[in-house]
């Protein structure tokens, strides 16, 4: 996988994968390198999601208090 | 008195006895200290213990070398409660100033002069004189556009920096600052030290204005508690209003009490009724400006931040089942296909296997036609030669060649005798 794609790119390329299978296009050959490039894309962008949301939670509260002026 | 008589029935008088003659003659003609109400213009005013002041005519002329001047004085013992009223009321005798004193003549003879010892002074006329100046200034500041002129300076959205003309440890000066300190905003106050009461008080508020004006600053104060109408008088000088007027930096004044305004309020950028009121305008000002930029892009962030990971969150959880489902599908389908597909070889397979059997048995049932066995058995034999060979024509055998003759049940040998051709 290109780790170096944004989660835009990542996420239009995982579309399009399912848009494959929707269209009837992939074939048994495919299959699996289409499944495995799926997951692959999948696993890396809930690794993303993860640290985003760590670092949210680490934030969130700092934003939250200069929102409600403690 | 000491006179004497010049032989001609003239008196003639010593200096000291026609004071006394004089003052005797004033004195029953007007009654001893009777009182008379003298109106005039303020042409000199000096003060030491005593207040003396030269009164004429109004609208006279110092170059006028005939004009009446009256000496008037007042003795230290009734000017001081005389002068603690005036300043309660914010007035100070001035050169200039139209005022009526009650008073009687005074003749005092050490310096040879006729003078008027003031015992009263009409306040009331003199508070009217102060409003009619009052207007006049206010009027005058109109005309040339001064009383807006401050008004239309910018003032920074976020005015922290704050230039403070006050006198410190006044109640006004801790009232104006314990709002910025407790306000939790870095509120970076510069002071320039200011009389803020008396003489010397216009000279210095408008060095302090000038001077921060000069330094750069977000925005000028003017801090100045409550007060007696003297106390606040330096708000009123013509001088102090045109200085904030002049200023390039927006001027806000917390001056007196609430229902004190002074020039200084017409005129400066914004009028606050105390000094606790300006410090809060201040600190709202700021905050605004925190709640506007700070606060509420925060509180936004936070929600948005929120919704992007929720949305993020879902659509990845979406797209695993959607893969999942579909990789499934596909799976199946193929599943499906090779089912059919078996199915439809089997059936194809019997279907040649069954034809194939069909021609076995229809050749195995015409092979069976031409079975050597069968015409062996009818009576036909095969005559081979001795090398297995079969025999067809006389010509495949010679005279005494040996022969085996096969018949259905078993062979015998014999040698040919002789060959006779076909009739």
């Amino acid at each position: 996988m290109n780790e170096t794609a944004g989660w835009t790119e990542s996420a239009a390329e995982l579309d399009a994968i399912v848009a494959s299978f929707d269209e009837g296009e992939v074939t048994v050959d495919d299959l699996f390198a289409k499944l495995e490039r799926a997951t692959a894309i999948i696993e890396s962008l809930e690794a993303r999601l993860d640290a985003t949301r760590a670092k949210v939670d680490e934030l969130a509260p700092r934003l939250t208090r200069i929102a409600e002026g403690e | 008195m000491e006179t004497d008589d010049r032989g001609d029935g003239e008196t003639v008088y010593e200096v000291g006895a026609f004071y006394e003659l004089l003052t005797e003659r004033l004195e029953s003609a007007y009654g001893r200290r009777h009182p008379h109400w003298v109106r005039g213009e303020i042409a000199k005013v000096y003060e030491k213990g005593h207040m003396y002041i030269d009164l004429v005519d109004a609208g006279s002329t110092a170059s006028d070398t005939r004009r009446p001047v009256l000496n008037a004085h007042c003795w230290g013992t009734p000017w001081a409660p005389m002068k603690k009223k005036l300043a309660a009321d914010g007035i100070a005798l001035r050169p200039g100033m139209i005022v009526s004193f009650l008073g009687y003549v005074d003749v005092y003879a050490p310096q040879g002069k006729i003078g008027f010892s003031i015992s009263q002074i009409d306040v009331e006329g003199l508070l009217g004189d102060v409003a009619r100046r009052r207007q006049e200034l206010i009027g005058r500041l109109q005309s040339e556009g001064l009383l807006e002129a401050n008004k239309t300076v910018t003032v920074s959205p976020v005015p922290l920096r704050v230039g403070l003309v006050a006198s410190p440890g006044t109640e006004g000066y801790n009232d104006f600052t314990g709002q910025l300190l407790h306000s939790n905003f870095g509120f970076d106050v510069l002071l320039v030290r200011s009389a803020v009461q008396g003489e010397g008080a216009p000279a210095q508020i408008i060095a302090a204005i000038e001077a921060l004006d000069e330094h750069g600053v977000d925005v000028i104060c003017l801090v100045r508690g409550g007060g007696s109408k003297g106390d606040l008088a330096c708000f009123d000088d013509e001088r102090v209003a045109r200085a904030i007027a002049r200023s390039s930096t927006a001027v806000m004044t917390g001056i007196g009490h609430t229902g004190d305004e002074s020039v200084a309020d017409l005129v400066a950028h914004t009028r606050a009724i105390t000094p606790t009121k300006l410090g809060e305008h201040l600190v709202g000002l700021v905050d605004t400006w925190y709640q506007r930029n700070v606060k509420g892009p925060a509180r936004r962030i936070v929600v948005a931040t929120q919704e992007i990971v929720d949305e993020s969150t879902e659509y990845v959880a979406e797209r695993r089942r959607t893969m999942i489902f579909a990789v499934r599908d596909r799976l199946r389908a193929e599943q499906r296909h090779l089912a059919s597909t078996r199915g439809s070889l089997v059936m194809h397979s019997r279907h040649v296997v069954n034809s194939a059997a069909q021609l076995l048995a229809s050749r195995r049932q015409l092979l069976s036609a031409y079975d050597p066995t069968r015409r062996l058995a009818q009576g036909w034999s095969v005559t081979t030669r001795s090398d297995g060979t079969v025999v067809r024509s006389i010509d495949d055998v010679d005279v005494g060649d040996g022969l085996r003759i096969r018949v259905s049940d078993g062979s015998v040998r014999t040698t040919v005798d002789e060959k006779n051709g076909a009739t």
